[in-house]
């Protein structure tokens, strides 16, 4: 059986000690496998950014076990966990965090650099990753002259070029305008999909949902709700478990927005190739 | 790649990054620029030693200088020297130090009493007019006349008698002191004709070793200090570095102080102001140890800049400076200059101190705080 990506066993983050003491995550767990998209949603204040955080090898829990492709994180030294980021994680923030001095391609490319490629294999693999997302005409632009959507790539581009095995996404659609969001999110799922990355997007953005596998409610430091999503295998919609429809089809579950899909495909299940990916993923 | 990056950030803010390096600059400069006026001194103070033509200089035993030094010799000693294994020529010279006035002012000379057929000691460069003064004649510097609004054939009262001007030398100015000569009996005459000279300036033959000759003198001649025309000048270098020594470590250590609090201030507030950028570096993985090269870079650049700006100011100077002062002289030697370089790491070294300390304690999650960078 694979093992998870990312483990997260019983994790609780409190600040301060004594009566003061305030307790941001509560006994958290989740498993995380490879090219699963996870949603955390929640409420201002709820604990969203600690447990950010706390996944990004950014803060030690207080209690409880984080593993990252079997690596028990909070056990690393200091010196070591910038290794870890550097080579397992690829961060996405709501503001996308360029740096200004640089331009698209520079951004890119030290953090390639940092992992120890050399100044010519960085920038050659930064250029490819940037060309495949479509930012080929502007790798020598300053982030200043970019729309927020570019620099959303950019950022996206930056987060991958290390091939991290996780991927943490902070409100990645918050300053995007709906259309270009959009476009994100799907570039999020293309990511996860056919490159086979865990990605763990927090976002207030209900739209979001629609790429998720699954979908977390952290509230008061607890996951109060945990929706599985699934996609529609005709209009290929996204769709909570719970509240779908459901078909079954040669032993399997299939999920469903409204009766009109579950019909068309249940007359002829044969004509939806991508079974087996809607299968694998859900 | 994080190097350009600190490179670009210190030029991104051209209005600090010019404060920092100015600021590293006019400290600096302060430090160069006066080292190279007591250089300059130095300078002006052996030019008589440098170019007097003598190897070796006999003085009253004890005197090892002629700034702020008196010598008396008896004027028969001559014969003595010349009879010494290895001595060419042995020429007296009267030596005093006194003051020329003209209308509101004071000038300090030397003045010196040379023989006419002198082989040595006279005035090495005329602008005009005679080398040597016949009597009732004086050579003098020629900054030194235009100070005092003297022309060839006025006349100049020197220890109470008139003095008609019959030469102008170059080379022989300065900024504490200039050189007058008249005729060695001239002088003797104002001395109430006693039989003494200061010095006797002591040439070796051809193929002699002057420190060989100079000991055989010592050991010959009773109640006198013989040196060597290095060691004599040395002698007056010292005197001035020895005058100036307090002057001077004040002046490094305003410098030192000025260059410190410009260079740390600005690169503290080009940290300070750019931390969230650094909380990203290290969220992205960047090690302490990156960031602190860059911080150093940054340092080393404002001051290396600083210091060039500085070392190009004072070599302006040092060419502007004659033009407009008759005196002052800025010599730039090499000992300030490495010592400037060595006070711009440790100025370098000692403000890159907070940032580092700063970024050190950085907290990466910054970056997750809203409002980008």
């Amino acid at each position: 059986m694979k093992s998870p990506v990312l483990e997260i066993i019983k994790v609780s983050k409190s600040y301060g000690t004594g009566p003061t003491s305030v307790a941001a995550v509560k006994e958290v767990s989740l498993e995380i496998d490879a090219g699963q998209i996870i949603l955390v949603m929640g409420p201002s204040g709820s604990g969203k950014t600690t447990l950010l955080l706390l996944l990004g090898a950014l803060l030690r829990p207080t209690e409880g076990s984080i593993r990252l492709n079997g690596v028990e994180v909070g056990e690393l030294s200091e010196r070591r966990l910038p290794a870890i980021r550097l080579q397992q994680i690829g961060f996405i923030f709501q503001d996308f965090n360029l740096l200004s001095a640089l331009n698209v391609l520079e951004n890119v490319a030290l953090v390639a650099r940092l992992a120890g490629l050399k100044k010519e294999a960085a920038r050659t693999k930064a250029q490819a990753i940037l060309g495949e997302l479509g930012l080929a005409s502007r790798l020598y632009f300053l982030p200043e002259k970019l729309s927020g959507g570019e620099k959303q790539r950019v950022a996206i581009a930056r987060a991958l070029v290390n091939e991290p095995a996780l991927v943490l996404a902070d409100e990645p659609t918050a300053n995007l305008d709906s259309k270009i969001g959009h476009e994100v999110m799907h570039l999020l799922k293309r990511i996860a999909k056919e490159q086979g990355r865990s990605v763990v997007i927090v976002s207030h953005d209900q739209r979001i949902k629609d790429v998720a596998d699954r979908v977390l409610w952290l509230e008061d430091g607890e996951f109060k709700e945990i929706a599985h999503m699934a996609t529609d295998p005709v209009c290929q919609m996204a769709v909570e478990r719970n509240k779908a429809i459901t078909g079954e089809w040669e032993g399997q579950t299939y999920y469903f927005c409204s009766k009109g899909c579950r019909n068309e495909f249940m007359e002829t299940p044969g004509e939806f190739g991508n079974l087996a990916e809607v299968l694998h993923h859900h | 790649m994080l190097l350009l990056l600190a490179w670009r950030n210190l030029f991104q803010k051209k209005v600090r990054f010019a404060a920092s390096a100015g600021g590293v600059a006019l400290a600096l400069s302060l430090m160069l620029m006066l080292d190279a006026v007591f250089q300059g001194v130095e300078g002006q103070l052996t030019a008589y030693m440098d170019n007097s033509g003598a190897d070796l200089f006999v003085s009253q035993q004890g005197v090892k200088a002629m700034h702020m030094a008196a010598s008396w010799l008896p004027a028969t000693l001559g014969d003595q020297i010349k009879k010494v294994e290895g001595v060419s020529a042995a020429t007296p010279l009267l030596y005093l130090s006194t003051t020329l006035k003209s209308k509101d002012k004071s000038y300090a000379v030397y003045l010196f009493g040379i023989a006419p057929d002198a082989e040595m000691g006279k005035p090495w460069q005329v602008a005009e007019g005679k080398t040597v003064p016949a009597s009732g004649e004086t050579v003098l510097d020629r900054n030194l006349a235009a100070n005092l609004k003297l022309k060839m054939g006025d006349n100049l009262k020197v220890l109470g008698r008139e003095f008609k001007v019959a030469g102008l030398s170059e080379g022989t100015g300065g900024l504490i002191s200039s050189m007058v000569f008249i005729a060695r009996d001239d002088f003797t005459q104002l001395r109430n004709n006693l039989p003494v000279v200061s010095y006797f300036l002591v040439k070796v033959v051809p193929g002699a070793d002057p420190q060989v000759v100079a000991a055989r003198l010592q050991a010959s001649l009773s109640g006198t200090t013989v040196q060597t025309k290095d060691e004599f000048a040395a002698q007056e270098r010292k005197l001035v570095k020895d005058m100036g020594a307090d002057v001077l470590n004040i002046v490094n250590l305003i410098g030192f102080g000025i260059g410190l609090a410009v260079v740390a201030l600005t690169t503290y507030i080009a940290i300070f102001t750019r931390r969230a950028e650094y909380g990203l570096l290290k969220a992205l993985g960047a090690r302490n140890s990156h960031l602190y090269r860059q911080v150093l870079s940054q340092v080393l650049v404002s001051v290396a800049i600083g210091f060039g700006v500085s070392l190009a100011l004072t070599i302006l100077l040092s060419f502007i400076v004659p033009l407009v002062s008759t005196n002052l002289v800025l010599a730039i030697g090499w000992a300030a200059v490495i010592k400037v370089i060595l006070v711009s790491l440790i100025i370098a070294g000692i403000a890159a101190v907070l940032p580092v300390w700063q970024l050190g304690r950085l907290d990466p999650a910054l970056v997750f705080k809203k409002g980008g960078l």
